[in-house]
């Protein structure tokens, strides 16, 4: 019983990195993904291109992959040793799971936000202009707000997926709650730790879940 | 003064020659209803008018401010600052609405007061309140659009094409989206605003309104205009045959 507590003790040390990346990538991936999308709409071709080709890159490469080139290639490519670097106390092999997770989740943020803001009728964009919107005025009042609503169910799903994704930054040993329980489960010779790690998950998208689910029905005072 | 004036308006899309050399001037407290089959260009030459559509030939005045002109066979066409200044002696309403269904009734009619023409927030309410009180909507101020009927929406949207006081309001078949018992409810409306003498021009399908309200009627085919005159003297005699087969059809 005491092996449990202090199993489900230090799990929670590892979950505050794992709660820590998981935040993190969403303040920075959300917004990134937005311009994104916007870049991907651009008409200029080459900015288009560019980030379709990133785009893709980064859908059709495994994401431990990228954790692990954010990671190693500063140094293979530039000769910079990063690797040894810390900022403050994060070393940068923390900073490179946030960069990696970050990317990766941005461009699939993209894809939705893309397809989200192109299901707008273009009777909204017209009311707008001819009322005098400016063009970001129309797109930050009238076309997000809405776009935001008709995003909502797929953005749970990779916010759900992100939750789970966590555990892939242990390829660069942070410590985060997958690690933990991996290390507790070979010392103990037990697949405790890895159920409670399974628990802890489970409810952390729980939460997730009512929540978004609360955000939906906000929203639903129109449609 | 011409509220409107539009000389020699040419627009294609692609090869499709749409406006070939139409021109429309209309004076101010005039009411112009534009009938036509459908594809003859009348909602191009609106949008044209309406800033939505760049025209490929001619030159368009709203109350004296050029949104195109011609220089030596150039377009040149009114820059950033001129445009949001002509967008403000206008309104258009379109055949679907076009309401912004995540805000209010009244915020669909005081968000572009508030953040485009900077009025004070409690001056663009009041605005709101009176002119949906004149549209007979004043129960309806924090409803929003999707809980109301296809009439009281349209109702709103010329209540948001009023909030900025237009020189001229467009409208682009406005109960063409609507039931059949619901047009009743539009025309009234635009009835009203005729005797306060707005000065509009209307596309529409509703020949014994356009007989009634307008002042003068235009028929247009293939994109130019076929017949204009009084609008009682063109639908119940029309001189031109193309106008006499087509008002045959209603
Ligand atoms: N954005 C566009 N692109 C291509 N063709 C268009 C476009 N808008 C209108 N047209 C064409 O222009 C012609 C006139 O259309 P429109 O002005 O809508 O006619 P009306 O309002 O009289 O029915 C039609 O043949 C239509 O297909
Ligand atoms: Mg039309």
């Amino acid at each position: 019983m005491a092996n449990l507590q202090s199993t489900i003790l230090q799990l929670l040390t590892g979950m505050k990195f794992t709660i820590l990346i998981f935040c993190l990538t969403l303040l920075f991936s959300l917004p990134l993904g937005l311009l994104v999308a916007k870049g991907r709409m651009s008409g200029n071709r080459i900015v288009s291109g560019i980030i379709r080709v990133y785009i893709s890159i980064m859908r059709g490469t495994p994401l431990m992959l990228q954790l692990l080139i954010v990671y190693f290639g500063p140094w293979y490519i530039f000769k910079i040793p990063l690797r040894d670097l810390t900022i403050g106390d994060l070393d940068y092999r923390f900073v490179a799971t946030i960069i990696g997770f970050t990317i990766n989740y941005a461009a699939y943020f993209a894809e939705i936000f893309r397809g989200g803001i192109q299901s707008m009728p273009l009777g909204q964009y017209e009311a707008a202009q001819v009322l005098g919107f400016s063009k970001s005025q129309t797109f930050f009042r009238i076309i997000l707000p809405q776009v935001i609503k008709r995003v909502l169910p797929p953005v749970t799903n990779e916010v759900i997926t992100l939750v789970k994704d966590t555990s892939l930054a242990q390829v660069l040993a942070v410590s985060e709650m997958f690690i933990a329980a991996k290390s507790l489960a070979s010392a103990q010779v037990s697949v405790v730790p890895f159920v409670v790690a399974g628990v802890f998950y489970y409810i952390m998208n729980g939460i997730i879940e009512i929540g978004m689910n609360k955000l939906e029905l906000k929203l639903r005072y129109y449609s | 003064m011409n509220v409107l004036e539009m000389q020699n308006i040419r627009k294609s899309f692609g090869d499709v020659s749409v406006l070939r050399d139409i021109s429309l001037t209309v004076k101010k407290g005039e009411v112009v209803a534009i009938i036509g089959p459908s594809g003859s260009g009348k909602s191009t030459l609106l949008r044209c008018a309406t800033t939505l559509e760049k025209i490929d030939g001619g030159t368009i005045a709203i109350c004296g401010r050029a949104l195109a002109s011609n220089v030596n066979g150039k377009e040149i066409f009114a820059g950033k600052k001129d445009l949001v200044e002509i967008r403000s002696m206008f309104g258009l309403v379109f055949q679907n609405f076009h309401l912004f269904p995540h805000f209010s009734v009244r915020r669909n009619i005081t968000e572009s007061l508030i953040h485009v023409r900077k009025v004070p927030k409690a001056e663009a309410n009041a605005v709101a309140d009176r002119l949906l009180a004149k549209m007979g909507l004043s129960e309806k101020a924090d409803a929003y659009p999707c809980q109301l009927s296809g009439g009281q929406q349209q109702r709103v949207s010329i209540a948001r094409a009023l909030a900025i006081n237009p020189e001229i309001l467009f409208f682009d078949e406005p109960t063409s989206a609507l039931d059949p018992e619901l047009t009743g409810e539009i025309l009234k409306v635009i009835r009203e605003l005729a005797e306060e003498k707005m000065t509009m021009v209307i596309v529409t399908h509703e020949m014994n309104f356009a007989r009634e309200v307008a002042d003068r009627v235009i028929f247009m085919a293939d994109g130019v205009i076929i017949e204009e005159g009084p609008a009682f003297d063109l639908i119940n005699n029309p001189r031109e045959e193309r106008t006499r087969a087509f008002l045959a059809g209603y």
